[in-house]
């Protein structure tokens, strides 16, 4: 409605004003339109477009977006594509309301192609079967449990050291998906037997441990700093039922 | 925060598991008061810290509980033990402490 106001001021006022000079405003509107672009290129300007002079589009918004475009096309590697569609997320949230029009929402998804939609797994290997249940490949479930409040918790301390606790602490090279693939694969091989593997039931519960190649992880704690954090290739799994009550390496 | 809360009272290291620490867990319940020994990694339970006599979990389905109450060792009315607890159960010269 007020965008309708002002363009019938304008033809007004140019009805007002002699031909000769209205014939060089127009070619002038016509020659900004042409060379904004081009100038503002040259330059660095940031000099506003016509529609956004008009009204229809923001000027402070389209200098933004550029930006993010360019980072788009030279960027190949993943993390590279990641961070860039990070930088257009934050970007959109600094935005003004132009971010939030459906029309940006495109941008935002463009940056995604050729990378790996997101894994619905959690840590990318457990499938979640009940309320703050998870289930690994291997059958084992990492449920809510222990002082930390849920298992997954518990044994994410094994992915650091704890140098002031007393005794062992065996403590995982890896991150938590890696962890857990190594937890399945030592739990695998040592239910069925395989060979450097071992099955101890205890009251309640059965501890298997399993070797691997090479190692996985380090002593911690007191005892570990002690011997200067040698390496370990065993991994011990206590499990009750088929739910994970601990997991971590040990000597 | 009191300064006794920062320290890990514990018995010795685990012998089942080999990297928990045998600590004294307390259960206040119905207004008594229930001390024993819990492993801060496999969950293996004592009756106290000569750890002569394993309180056993009643099932695989089940969370180890409580031997009085027979809530969960987790739960909301359990905490380990501070130095006074500890005392109070007569545990004292069993244990060791250790700054968090």
């Amino acid at each position: 409605m007020v965008q309708k106001q002002r363009q019938d001021a304008a033809i007004n006022a140019l009805r007002m004003i002699p031909t000769k000079w209205a014939v060089i405003i127009v070619v002038a509107i016509i020659g900004y339109v042409l060379l904004q672009p081009q100038v503002n290129k040259w330059f660095g300007w940031s000099l506003p477009s016509v529609a956004s002079l008009v009204g229809d589009e923001k000027p402070t918004s389209k200098t933004k977006q550029e930006k993010p475009n360019s980072v788009e096309k030279t960027s190949t590697p993943k993390s590279d594509s990641k961070q860039s569609q990070a930088a257009v997320e934050k970007k959109s949230d600094q935005d003004d309301s132009r971010s939030k029009t459906p029309t940006a929402q495109p941008r935002v998804s463009d940056q995604q192609v050729g990378a790996e939609p997101p894994s619905e797994k959690f840590h990318g290997i457990l499938v979640e079967i009940g309320r703050n249940r998870f289930e690994s490949p291997a059958g084992l479930v990492y449920g809510p449990g222990s002082e930390e409040g849920h298992r997954l918790k518990h044994i994410e301390r094994h992915l650091e050291d704890q140098p002031k606790r007393p005794g062992l602490h065996g403590v995982f090279d890896g991150d938590m998906h890696a962890f857990l693939v190594a937890i399945d694969d030592a739990y695998s091989r040592a239910k069925s037997g395989g060979k450097g593997t071992k099955k101890i039931p205890d009251q309640g519960s059965t501890i298997y441990e399993a070797s691997f190649a090479k190692p996985i992880g380090f002593l911690g704690g007191q005892e570990g700093g002690r011997k200067r954090q040698p390496p370990l290739k065993k991994l011990r799994v206590v499990v009750r039922g088929n739910s994970v009550i601990t997991a971590f390496p040990f000597q | 925060m009191n300064s006794q809360d920062s320290k890990i009272i514990y018995v010795e290291s685990c012998p089942i598991c080999g990297d928990g620490l045998c600590r004294v867990r307390i259960c206040v319940s119905n207004q008594m008061v229930t001390g024993f020994i819990l492993c801060d990694e496999c969950e293996a339970m004592w009756t106290d810290p000569f750890m002569q006599e394993r309180i056993p979990t009643i099932s695989e389905e089940t969370e180890p509980q409580c031997p009085n109450c027979e809530q969960s060792i987790w739960g909301k009315n359990t905490h380990w033990a501070n130095i006074g607890e500890v005392c109070l159960l007569g545990w004292f010269d069993r244990v060791q402490m250790v700054d968090e």
